[in-house]
């Protein structure tokens, strides 16, 4: 077989690839096509909208309640992300670096918290910060976001960190570097793609989250995207506004995808690391 | 922001310096002026609690502020929100406005606080016997009843020429009318459905708890006939397609858009369709709800908005005074006529206005007065889920054997067992 | 007895990951096992006392709890079993294409990133007979998610749409683990490109396999979202996490709620150990060696 392969087998490919990409897409193409039609041809079945308005965009960040939801999800997710990167970093490079006694505990106790069901730990946790006051407050999501998405920042961390030609750092140490030095000014910058990876990461995972922001919030004080759109509703009580959903909804896609798309590399790295790496 | 600073005061330093790098909701701090007391309430659209709450700011002189705070849209929602910050001890909620399945709950609870003496009676008086029932519980008054809702009968005047007097006749003459004969009615897995077989099965003689409402009733007779008209109606192909997820708004806008010939909904029917499908509100009149046993009127659920104060609230006593001038006869007559929401006073339906927005005023009124109440008890949610987990899909009912597995499933919610 | 430095350098750089964590899982999770041996339902603050077991047994007789079992079974092991088939479908072309490579591996991260209540409302959109298309194909009369089956359906196309291409991500790692000289050897000795597929890139892909399966199951046993906004549990498609999501938050009965969860982390757990027992305790080599 030739690198390029036979017009036919390229043929093949290219049908394939354009079935990925149909897979992919539709759904949010149908979403964004929803978005942009007038509610009169919402019903028409159309892929490409007949006729495009903004309006509904408009509509979006007229309610009160998404700007709101917007600035929570952002600045939560933030947090999260640099906190869960931070001290993930900080436990990959003991565990790539050091030897010490219940390193393999670590590491399993981190895979048995990657797999935890949320739903067990709501209750408490709703228990527990109703009455420590941390009932619908940024901290009250960062901090389930953090410990939930510290595993598979480990994780990735680690298989990025283990990779690197470790005779820099002992250079810098031999130096005059202190470890941290050496961690700082050698190690996170050769692993940039590795942090970035994980960093993407546990951002896409704070801001999906649902069960959480559903639980631990109630106002726009800590209310997070995903939990305002399930309940996006129109003017009345009774009425589900399926443009103004499908726009919202697109708003807090298009983050996600641009992320993706800027770190699809380390991404789909990171995200192999562990099972390639083993 | 939704409220002031106090709620949230064991709030660690990091997550505030965090806040503060980030720019975004922390802030608080108590606005000057005369005490602002903070009415929690469902976000009602025609501005008429908005406006109930400045006159009743302006009426105080200066002795409070009433700040009207929405709920979410989404009716579970708005308990979950309330339930959850009043367990938490928010002392922001001063007044609340609450679905009036909600107050024996509260009331258990300790998230409000009972009326006394003189305000108790101000709060009841005059007051629809069956509206100011949603305020008692436990032989204390619990909250002034605000407004008050409940369905009637709605029906296409231009292809029957009587209004049906029972469900019987109503599946009949829909099944004869074909394709427009479709019937809507409330199926779908929510509190709607609760309350559908609440209004059947009180027109069957029954009720789902027994007096005192902490055991179960649904006695076979009027639940199997109960069931059986659910039963009958969702085989029947007079049944909307869609009934499993049927609420009253897909039944307002099948109605409006002329596929359905019959509906039992709440009144804000009307005036929607005089907006949105004015050929179709020509034809559009109103009768009582069918009845299930012929020449035995129905008795169809009340619904409604009681105003109860908050049990962690800074000032009860300004709650109160404001909570009375809220649900009081001036408030709504505003929310009548600007929201059509229906008043829980008796007089007001004999007002020029209101019988101007409510040209069945006096069937409304008849309806409320003999209107029943859903199950009185705390556990009301996990009767209410007990209830439609074995009803949905209305298809799927089994008028006989499923009495047994209803008063099983109210058992076990009654004994705090309730899985949801 | 001295404790040597980098010992100590090692726990302390774990130490903030290890709080972090604890606090949110492991010391919930004895609360969670604490409060159900309690009547405690926030309704009721007075009614607090100590029950044993009861909330169990109240939680096991319930017709409810064990519906929301085989739902949650349902969904978990039909959208696992095509999400494996497809996922390797996917592996598979992400590894072999000849063109368009990148654009494949972007493509496919995009349901992996979309927000899942969206991802759950795109498809409630696509199958609602006003706003959708695929009533327009005929295959059903009426609205899909008014009827059980169809309703699943829904549920389960959404969680393979969105997770499909983590499981393939993973099974992309350990294509690319399979050496080119075994395929070679095998081509060699005359066999078919799928007897090369069966007998030797599936074997060296045991591990990368279990580890997909694993996480995936895991995954779709705390199913919540995609439910919740579908259905919210109705026409029996409420997952064993919804139970205890209305437990607990909607119905603020602590005790009973918290029965519910330590049952559902048992469920979970056993099911972790049954996959890792299945790969012969292989697991935390493979991911983190």
């Amino acid at each position: 077989m030739s690198d390029r392969g036979t017009a036919l087998e390229r043929l093949f490919w290219r049908a394939t690839v354009l079935v990925v990409l149909v897979y992919a897409g539709l759904p949010l193409a149908w979403i964004v096509s929803l978005s942009l039609k007038p509610a009169a041809d919402l019903g028409d079945g159309h892929l490409v909208p007949r006729h495009v308005t903004l309006a509904h965009y408009g509509a979006v960040f007229a309610n009160p309640h998404f700007p709101a939801a917007l600035r929570n999800s952002l600045g939560i997710a933030t947090l999260a992300t640099l906190l869960a990167v931070a001290l993930g970093v900080l436990a990959a490079y003991a565990v790539v670096r050091l030897r010490f006694p219940g390193r393999r505990l670590f590491l399993g106790g981190a895979l048995a918290v990657a797999m935890f069901p949320p739903v067990a730990v709501i209750g408490p946790l709703f228990d527990l910060w109703r009455r420590v006051g941390l009932y619908d407050t940024w901290a009250g999501l960062v901090l389930p976001y953090l410990s939930l998405t510290l595993p598979l920042a480990i994780w990735i961390l680690a298989a990025a960190f283990r990779d690197l030609p470790w005779d820099l750092e002992r250079a810098a140490r031999v130096d005059g570097a202190t470890r941290l030095q050496a961690l700082r000014k050698i190690i996170l910058p050769l692993a940039a793609p590795g942090v970035a990876a994980a960093a993407v990461l546990v951002f896409i995972f704070a801001w999906n989250d649902f069960m959480f922001a559903l639980s631990l919030t109630s106002t726009d004080h800590a209310r997070t995207v995903p939990a305002v759109l399930a309940f996006f509703t129109g003017a009345s009580r009774f009425q589900q506004p399926t443009s103004a959903i499908a726009a919202a909804s697109v708003v807090v896609t298009i983050p996600v995808v641009v992320l993706v798309l800027l770190f699809q590399r380390p991404i789909v790295a990171g995200l192999t690391a562990g099972a390639v790496k083993g | 922001m939704l409220d002031p600073a106090g709620r949230r005061s064991p709030f660690p330093a990091w997550a505030g310096v965090a806040c503060a790098v980030l720019l975004a909701a922390c802030s608080g701090g108590a606005a000057s002026g005369p005490p602002a007391l903070h009415w929690y309430v469902f976000n009602e659209q025609s501005g008429s609690f908005a406006a109930a709450a400045k006159r009743c700011s302006a009426e105080s002189g200066g002795a409070y502020r009433v700040d009207m705070v929405p709920l979410p849209t989404a009716a579970d929602q708005q308990r979950s929100q309330l339930v959850r910050r009043l367990a938490a001890h928010d002392p922001a909620i001063d007044l609340v406005g609450m679905d009036v399945i909600w107050v024996p709950e509260f009331a258990a609870a300790g998230w409000i606080l009972p009326w006394k003496g003189d305000d108790a009676r101000r709060a009841l008086r005059d007051r629809l016997p069956s509206a100011a029932a949603t305020a008692r519980f436990r032989g204390r008054v619990w909250a002034a009843p605000l407004t008050a809702n409940t369905q009637l009968l709605w029906y296409r005047s231009d292809r029957v020429t009587r209004p049906p007097a029972t469900w019987d006749q109503m599946i009949r003459m829909a099944e004869a009318l074909g394709d427009s004969g479709t019937i809507q009615v409330q199926g779908a897995r929510y509190e709607g459905l609760t309350v559908f077989f609440t209004s059947l099965l009180a027109s069957a003689g029954g009720r789902i708890l027994a007096p005192g409402d902490t055991s179960v009733a649904l006695p076979t007779g009027p639940t199997e006939r109960a069931l059986g008209v659910m039963e009958r109606l969702a085989r029947s192909p007079a049944a909307d397609p869609a009934l499993s997820t049927s609420r009253e708004d897909q039944g307002r806008l099948a109605f409006e858009a002329g596929r359905s010939s019959f509906m039992v909904n709440y009144t804000y029917v009307w005036p929607s369709a005089r907006a949105d499908a004015p050929e179709v509100a020509r034809h559009m009149a109103w009768a009582p709800w069918p009845s299930v046993i012929p020449g035995r009127p129905s008795r169809v659920t009340v619904g409604g908005i009681d105003l109860g104060v908050g049990a962690f609230t800074r000032h009860p006593r300004l709650a109160f005074q404001a909570a009375l001038c809220l649900a009081s006869v001036k408030s709504q007559r505003t929310a009548v006529t600007r929201g059509g929401l229906p008043p829980t006073d008796s007089l007001l339906y004999d007002d020029p206005d209101v019988r101007a927005v409510f040209p069945f005023a006096d069937l409304l009124r008849a309806t409320l007065r003999t209107a029943v109440q859903r199950a009185r008890t705390p556990l009301y949610t996990d009767v209410s889920l007990a209830v439609m987990d074995v009803l949905h899909p209305l298809v799927d009912i089994d008028s006989v054997a499923d009495v047994p597995r209803l008063r099983r499933a109210v058992r076990r919610a009654l004994r705090s067992e309730g899985l949801r | 007895m001295r404790i040597p430095r980098e010992h100590r350098l090692g726990w302390l750089l774990c130490a903030p990951a290890v709080l972090a964590m604890a606090a949110v899982t492991a010391y919930p999770v004895l609360a969670a096992v604490r409060l159900s041996l309690y009547r405690y339902d926030l309704r009721f603050p007075d009614a607090r006392r100590f029950v044993g077991l009861h909330n169990y047994l109240t939680v096991l007789t319930s017709a409810v709890w064990w519906k929301a079992v085989a739902a949650t079974l349902v969904i978990t092991l039909t959208s696992v079993s095509v999400e494996l088939v497809l996922g390797m479908a996917l592996a598979l072309v992400m590894h072999r294409a000849l063109v368009g490579r990148r654009t494949v591996r972007t493509a496919v991260l995009v349901p992996y990133a979309v927000v899942t209540v969206v991802a759950a409302l795109a498809w409630r959109f696509a199958f609602n007979p006003t706003t959708g298309f695929v009533q327009g194909l005929g295959i059903l009369d009426r609205p899909w998610l008014s009827v059980s089956w169809s309703a699943f359906t829904i549920i389960i196309l959404t969680e393979i749409w969105k997770t499909t291409p983590f499981m393939a991500l993973l099974l992309l790692a350990g294509l690319a683990l399979v050496p080119g000289d075994a395929l070679r050897a095998a081509r060699v000795d005359g066999a078919s490109r799928a007897q090369r597929f069966f007998r030797v890139t599936l074997p060296l892909m045991k591990p990368a396999i279990l580890v997909a399966l694993l996480f995936r199951t895991v995954d779709a046993l705390r199913i919540f979202d995609t439910v919740f906004v579908q259905t919210r549990g109705a026409l029996g498609t409420q997952p064993v996490s919804l139970v205890g999501y209305d437990t607990l938050l909607v119905s603020l009965n602590l005790g009973l709620g918290s029965a519910v969860s330590v049952l559902i982390f048992v469920l979970v757990t056993g099911a972790a150990v049954a996959i890792v027992r299945g790969m012969g305790g292989a697991l935390p080599e493979a991911s983190f060696r």
